[in-house]
């Protein structure tokens, strides 16, 4: 396990690349969601195949998340964005990368595109979109609801969850739960500092986005398209929220499509 | 004394499982819980109740005992999410057997 100090904050990063001992053609970087989310979500799903496609594969844990450190503050969108420039800065990664992120990861890839649109190389925003104010809204009735029902009254919350999700989702639920309780990341993501339309048209990398066809998240496609210059969207029916863990052969290909018309990918 | 060498042990389910068995009892500790039974049909996730950020951890440790050979990333890239929610101890400990024979002989 690699710790790598990022700015003061020690983030846990796991990084694959080819094994038969070709350089790369390029490095992707992996950005998963909140609160239940982990690179695990990457390492045991896309990052195989990434990397057999001869590609440097970054994956790390956010502040708070997996194995990386957990600060009791410090939550906000721009400081998951700092981190990031901070993580790559240490990787000593400094060519265009192409940016994967799941959920928030994806909000958080795409704040890094903005501030930064000569470093990234492609963009791929799995279930995700870019940080606006009804994003901050909606995040802000989620995470509202992580900290009271779940965080507060955990028992019964968690026993509603074991009998209707299952045990896992539940033992996920809980480690949420104990992240919303030890931080301020309730209150801070829905404070975060959101981007103008004209910041958002100001990403012009190629931009992927993948959607699971029952999710809400698939109506913002018309408006990806209408604010984007290069945006192309893929609807996968029968999947949700997490789309990714569950068709990871189908989403990894569509990036790998995506890679390869920037990159030369084999 | 012997005058050869003994030919490498090969590896059998018990020797692995023991092994597997100490590289789980480390990621367990983490959490003030290494003193936990490990047999061929304990389940990582009902019984041990590992998160699969655990896991990763797992893989790391398993790369240091047996090298590349053993991938456990490849390994559950291959399955589905369900199948890797119901995966053993022992159909792991299989499949480290089988890579490590495999790589052996090739």
């Amino acid at each position: 396990m690699a710790m790598v100090d990022a700015g003061g904050i020690r983030l846990h990063v796991q990084r694959t690349g080819p094994t038969d001992g070709r350089a790369p053609h390029a490095t992707v970087v992996l950005v998963h969601g909140l609160l239940t989310d982990s690179l695990a979500s990457y390492y045991f799903t896309v990052a195989p195949a990434f990397a057999a496609a001869g590609l440097d594969v970054v994956m790390y844990d956010l502040r708070g998340h997996g194995r990386s450190e957990r600060p009791p503050h410090g939550y906000t969108l721009d400081h998951n964005i700092a981190d990031l420039e901070a993580l790559l800065a240490r990787l000593a990664v400094t060519g265009p990368v192409h940016l994967v992120g799941n959920s928030y990861g994806g909000t958080i890839a795409f704040g890094y595109a903005a501030r930064h649109p000569g470093r990234v190389a492609s963009l791929t925003l799995i279930e995700s979109e870019p940080a606006t104010a009804a994003w901050a809204a909606k995040l802000g009735r989620i995470l509202r609801r992580v900290t009271t029902e779940l965080a507060h009254n955990e028992r019964d919350a968690l026993a509603w969850i074991t009998a209707h999700r299952g045990h896992n989702t539940a033992r996920l639920a809980r480690g949420a739960a104990r992240l919303a309780r030890e931080t301020t990341l309730g209150r801070d993501i829905p404070a975060s500092r959101v981007l103008t339309e004209a910041q958002i048209r100001a990403v012009r990398c190629p931009v992927l986005g993948v959607y699971g066809g029952d999710s809400d998240l698939a109506d913002l496609v018309p408006e990806q398209r209408r604010l984007l210059t290069d945006f192309r969207a893929v609807v996968l029916p029968g999947h949700e929220h997490s789309v990714l863990v569950e068709a990871p052969g189908t989403v990894g290909g569509h990036i790998l499509d995506l890679v390869g018309a920037g990159a030369g990918v084999r | 004394m012997n005058p050869t060498p003994p030919a490498p042990a090969q590896p059998t389910a018990d020797t692995v499982l023991a092994e597997v068995g100490d590289m789980l009892r480390t990621v367990l500790a983490e959490y003030g819980d290494d003193d936990v039974a490990i047999g061929m049909s304990t389940t990582f996730n009902r019984d041990l109740e590992l998160e699969s950020i655990d896991l990763v951890t797992l893989a790391g440790l398993l790369e240091e005992r047996y090298g590349q050979r053993v991938n456990l990333a490849e390994f559950l890239a291959g399955m589905d999410f369900d199948e890797i929610v119901d995966l053993t101890v022992g159909r792991l400990v299989e499949h480290v057997v089988w890579s490590l024979k495999t790589t052996q002989a090739g």
